[in-house]
């Protein structure tokens, strides 16, 4: 049975469909906002700025996250930025021109409606933000200061030194924390969820687990909301923190709320290689250092292990330069990882695994002397040369792309509710507004556009237009609740029993995911690669059914965390290869060798491939079943990212 | 308004009493040694005229003790809740702390406050017994400043350091007095709130002169009228 | 060159805190672990323990982590006396295995304060700074639209000292390193960020006689200017935030317009 995808969107042109929605929206009167609870899953920037706007509404809130502390959440590593369109440096910029350069960055494949939205709420942000205290960086006139960031010709990048994300997370934290105080928002850490409920086909409230404890609780509530973040640990290393995961949002996957487009992943390109098989997590470096460094690779496969010093020039490759004069290394990330990994598998590649590249700051630093080098990057400088243990002003960097961000999330309408009523997502874990690659410095500014303006309506509306039903309370005694939360103590239950016979440590299975993931459902990805993933990655289920080998109790165990994650882990990751299967052309991070134009850039299929790909689960084992939710571009047309 | 109660028990209210006080006595301290300079002299005569004016303040000076002597008070006080509510915000140790030096101003010194607070307190209760409460005119230690009879206080302080042990122990007290002050000088003005990064450096320099100036003027002075007068008292 | 030290191993002993809960007592358990690659980082080190630990059927050893890059404040150890380690404006994710010799003895301990129970191991409860942070550190301002961005000029050395303040990232390595066990820094972080900007000036008063007083309800100890909180402090924040804190609760405490208000949320000046 086909699902029917209604996107939701409002009527009229396109700069007025959010205010056409407000006009129209349901409303919940003061008095009785008190009467209503909502349940808000993470503490990202999403999470936290709509707990604490919705606690200022006057709902009463219950917010989770798996941390001792709501500003862990892993929004607080972002570094560069946040895109607005304030206009602030009067060099162009506009609500329109940051949709459009955000539709064009996300080749194609993502709502107009809401990127629209999201440029228009971009402004806003930044007056919450500044009101919040955030202390962004400032000219000597007291002036907001901006920089300019990839994909876009204007400077409309906010940010505070290179830590912007803790900065807005504390901001939004802050905020959370007041209204903890005023006792509006009830704070539950140390939780981690594990399942949603829906009683008559709303959702009514979540199970989780207190990690500390080992209890499982039961929590209801009137409307739910899940902002917790993407899924790029299911290729093991990447730039996510290692308590980031796939499971609040998977478990909303199992209980029918469909994923959308899970293939479209963002691989970074400069990030510090990996260097042993004991790797846990990866380090990004700014895409800031591609303004002054060169990238290359030696053109003779026999240089590869040489000091890149003593390689002259004319026996150098700067492959980026020689393939997009026009953009040279400063070409966006999936044309440059993409890049990256050709001359890689060329054997060109450098370092003890032959997987990285040179980025190499020689010339900059004769041209403009290594103290003006130091004064621009010095912190990265530092920070690669204590994880690395080389010098960079010396030698170049070697720099590998590696996964960063999750385009891909749960489906969801423009009111940012999935496919189950009354259960909403917002920031990375939902699929919405970055299309099929995302721009630098976008993924703050969704997150909070989605937390601080657009949930705190839409949630209301969901309110106000089910206020019969759910003013007849659900309690946590209910039958659905029961069943649910016996499935979840039977989950834990079995993985620890079965862990007492097996041979192979969750980190093992996990590790092997990650590879195959990496490798098959990575930077380019072909039919047959994507075929023995599925093979793959369905042998090590049963790995993890019939082989896992687990220690400790039920109580803190991270063991037991990781366990539970990993098994949502293994499904998604059969379920990012189907995906990617099914598309049959290459967009954005997504590129099927099997689609390239012939000097092997990606060739979209706008024809058969212009829609959002929603995928329904159908249980373990089962073939899951593919939806599609049709974009329909009225106000942009759609033409070839070129940067020769 | 926060009621006085509740700031002078609080973390911060405990350190404003501790750096407060702490600043009163090295003013005590100064004007105390600035006094005492006049044992130098050689003679009697200004230390001995020097105390009679100090003691025509009459109920003045009375006063003035009895308000030292509850800063004392007060600092002491502070000093053992301070301490007790470290050891209680921490009640299992670490196998062996270590510091990361840096901007660390830990030191043996800075670290066992309370226990260079502690001799103090000892040398400052011996200290008064023998010269406030010491042998007085009754006694027979008198003299005669500008034909005025007065209590011969100099003589007092010369029969004391002509004896070795109470050198020794005069000096060795002072130097716990100079790993107290290299410390609590700085802290008084950290613990006030009044510094600023420009002065925070010179200020805590500062603590090493007035650490230096106090231990070693007063410490001289038991050195010097040992040597001056142990050997012409025994001739 | 670079292969050489990527394959220098060296072996050590590890004596590591174990800890069943909260009311528990706890122990030193000894490890030794061979060939350990001088470019691990140390939790990475750890992570190979752990492996070593469950293959042996035992119950792994908890300690926390999250970004490993240095800015989400999770992790937590004493190593070798040192909060976070010997490297100073690091946290222990960023601490480097080529930081120890072969042969040595690391020894690993939690953080150890009264206000930070000891979960498992080396997991402590750290959610009394949550609670400080909850009775004030924030401004006032609601969610939802405001004036425009530029309607407050903030003079650049203004923003760059509150941002100094703002980089702390609450990971309680004043606390653990500070003989007293005292929070002032991380308090006073909070304080003098807002207490600098004008956006922070309507609940200055307020917030900072409310901060301090969930400080010294938390149970830390009070603070010695031993200044061991800045030298442990991965973001080097300065114990000048401390001196500006003091003025701030004087300041406010003393204030005649200044109504306690602290029962009250719409309370203060």
């Amino acid at each position: 049975m086909s699902i029917e995808l209604n996107p939701g969107i409002p009527e009229g042109p396109l700069s007025q469909k959010w205010d056409n929605y407000k006009a129209n929206m349901k409303l919940v009167n003061p008095a009785n906002k008190r009467k209503y609870s909502v349940i808000v899953v993470g503490t990202g920037l999403a999470g936290a700025s709509a707990a604490a706007s919705l606690a200022e509404l006057g709902y009463e809130v219950k917010s989770f996250c798996t941390h001792d502390s709501a500003r862990r959440a892993h929004s607080i590593a972002a570094q560069g930025g946040i895109n607005a369109a304030k206009s602030y440096p009067n060099d162009g910029d506009s609500v329109w021109r940051l949709f459009y350069d955000t539709i064009k960055g996300g080749d194609y494949r993502a709502r107009e409606a809401n990127v629209y939205r999201l440029a228009q709420n971009s402004t806003s942000i930044i007056d919450q933000c500044v009101s919040q205290g955030v202390p962004f960086a400032r000219e000597y006139s007291g002036e907001l200061a901006n920089r300019s960031f990839g994909g876009a010709q204007v400077s409309r990048t906010f940010y505070a030194r290179g830590q912007t994300g803790q900065q807005l997370l504390l901001g939004a934290y802050s905020q959370l924390m007041k209204e903890v105080d005023k006792g509006k928002v009830t704070l539950f850490p140390y939780r981690e969820m594990l399942d949603v409920v829906m009683v008559d086909g709303k959702a009514r409230g979540i199970i989780t687990r207190n990690v500390t404890t080992g209890e499982i609780e039961r929590h209801a509530a009137d409307a739910v909301v899940l902002a917790t973040g993407g899924y790029g640990r299911v290729y093991f290393l990447s730039t996510n923190a290692m308590n980031s995961n796939v499971t609040a949002i998977w478990r909303a996957h199992r209980r029918g709320a469909l994923f959308g487009n899970p293939c479209y992943v963002q691989i970074h390109p400069t990030c510090i290689p990996v260097s042993g098989n004991y790797q846990a997590k990866l380090t990004l470096m700014s895409e800031s250092l591609r303004n002054d460094g060169r990238v290359w690779v030696p053109k003779k496969k026999e240089d590869c292990k040489k000091d890149p010093s003593s390689i002259p020039d004319e026996d150098r490759d700067y492959y980026l330069e020689r393939k997009y004069p026009s953009f040279g290394n400063l070409a966006p990330r999936d044309i440059s990882s993409r890049a990256a990994k050709e001359v890689c598998d060329e054997g060109r590649g450098v370092g003890e695994s032959g997987l990285a590249v040179y980025l190499d700051f020689r010339d900059a630093i004769k041209r403009d002397g290594e103290a003006a080098i130091r004064e621009r990057y010095g912190n990265l400088f530092d920070m690669y040369h204590e994880i690395t243990n080389e010098n960079p002003y010396r030698s170049p960097m070697r720099i590998y792309p590696a996964v960063h961000y999750t385009m891909g999330g749960l489906w969801v309408d423009y009111s940012l509710q999935t496919t189950l009523p009354g259960l909403f997502a917002a920031g990375e874990a939902n699929f919405s507004d970055h299309g099929a690659n995302r721009l630098g410095a976008s993924a703050l500014m969704q997150g909070l556009s989605d937390g601080y303006f657009i949930l705190p309506y839409t949630v209301t509306n969901y309110l106000g237009t089910h206020a019969q039903d759910l003013l007849k309370k659900v309690d946590v005694n209910h039958a659905a609740f029961e069943s649910a939360e016996k499935e979840v103590r039977a989950e834990i239950d079995r993985m620890l029993e079965n862990g007492k016979k097996g041979k192979r440590t969750v980190t093992e299975i996990y590790r092997d995911l990650g590879k195959v993931v990496w490798d098959k459902i990575g930077m380019a990805r072909s039919e047959q690669g994507l075929k023995e993933a599925l093979a793959e990655i369905e042998k090590l289920q049963k790995d993890f059914d019939t082989d896992l080998l687990l220690t400790g109790d039920s109580k803190l165990n991270k063991n037991l965390e990781m366990a539970g994650r990993l098994r949502d882990l293994l499904e998604l990751g059969a379920l990012m290869a189907r995906d990617a299967l099914e598309r049959k052309e290459s967009c954005g991070g997504h590129f099927r060798v099997e689609s390239q134009t012939p000097d092997g850039e990606a060739q979209r299929d706008d024809e058969n491939f212009a829609h959002v790909a929603a995928w329904e689960y159908k249980g373990k084992g089962q073939v899951p079943v593919r939806h599609q939710e049709k974009l329909v571009y009225e106000n942009v047309k759609l033409s070839v990212r070129s940067y020769k | 308004m926060v009621p006085l109660s509740r700031l002078f028990s609080s973390t911060l209210g405990r350190k404003y009493l501790m750096g407060a006080s702490g600043m009163a006595l090295v003013l005590f301290l100064v004007v105390h040694l600035l006094g005492n300079l006049t044992l130098y002299a050689g003679s009697g005569e200004a230390m001995n005229t020097y105390a009679a004016r100090l003691h025509a303040l009459g109920p003045a000076l009375i006063a003035l003790e009895v308000g030292l002597a509850l800063t004392i008070l007060l600092h002491i006080v502070t000093a053992f809740q301070v301490t007790y509510s470290a050891k209680a915000a921490r009640p299992i140790d670490y196998d062996h702390a270590k510091t990361k030096g840096g901007p660390s101003k830990s030191s043996v010194g800075s670290r066992n406050m309370i226990w260079t607070g502690v001799v103090l307190g000892v040398f400052l209760i011996v200290h008064v017994a023998q010269f406030r409460f010491g042998p007085t005119m009754e006694d027979g230690y008198t003299a005669s400043v500008s034909g005025v009879m007065v209590h011969d206080i100099y003589r007092v302080v010369v029969e004391a350091f002509t004896q070795l042990k109470w050198v020794a122990f005069y000096v060795g007290s002072m130097l716990f007095l100079g790993f107290h002050l290299r410390h609590g000088y700085w802290s008084a003005f950290q613990s006030l709130g009044i510094i600023n990064p420009r002065w925070s450096k010179p200020i805590h320099a500062m603590g090493l002169v007035i650490a230096l100036l106090l231990a070693f003027g007063f410490l001289f002075i038991p050195i010097y009228i040992f040597a001056t007068q142990s050997g012409g008292g025994n001739a | 060159m670079m292969s050489a030290s990527q394959s220098k191993t060296i072996n050590i002993r590890l004596r590591v805190w174990r800890q069943e809960s909260r009311e528990a007592q706890g122990f030193f358990e000894e490890h030794e672990l061979k060939g350990v690659l001088v470019d691990m980082s140390f939790l990475e080190m750890l992570d190979v323990l752990n492996e070593q630990i469950i293959k042996s059927g035992k119950r792994p050893l908890e300690f926390e982590s999250d970004c490993r890059e240095g800015i989400c404040g999770t992790c937590s150890l004493v190593v070798q006396g040192q909060a976070h380690g010997p490297v100073r404006g690091a946290t222990t994710c960023q601490l480097y295995m080529r930081t120890f010799t072969d042969g040595e003895t690391i020894t690993i301990e939690p953080w150890r304060a009264k206000a930070f129970p000891v979960i498992r191991d080396l997991v402590t409860d750290r959610r009394a700074f949550d609670r400080i942070q909850m009775a004030g550190g924030y401004t006032g301002a609601k969610t939802g639209p405001h004036a425009d961005a530029n309607a407050i000029l903030i003079p650049k050395d203004l923003a760059d000292r509150a941002m100094d303040a703002a980089a702390c990232i609450g990971c309680g390595a004043c606390v653990a390193a500070c003989p007293n066990a005292s929070a002032s820094l991380f308090t006073s972080a909070k304080v003098t960020q807002l207490a600098l900007l004008p956006q922070g000036q309507a609940d200055r008063k307020r917030r900072v006689i409310r901060m301090v007083d969930q400080m010294d309800k938390e149970g830390f100890g009070s603070c010695s200017n031993l200044q061991e909180c800045e030298a442990a402090c991965p973001k080097k924040i300065s114990i000048q935030n401390i001196a500006i804190m003091k003025q701030e609760y004087l300041k406010a405490a003393l204030a005649a317009d200044f109504r306690a208000g602290m029962g009250s949320a719409d309370g203060g000046a």
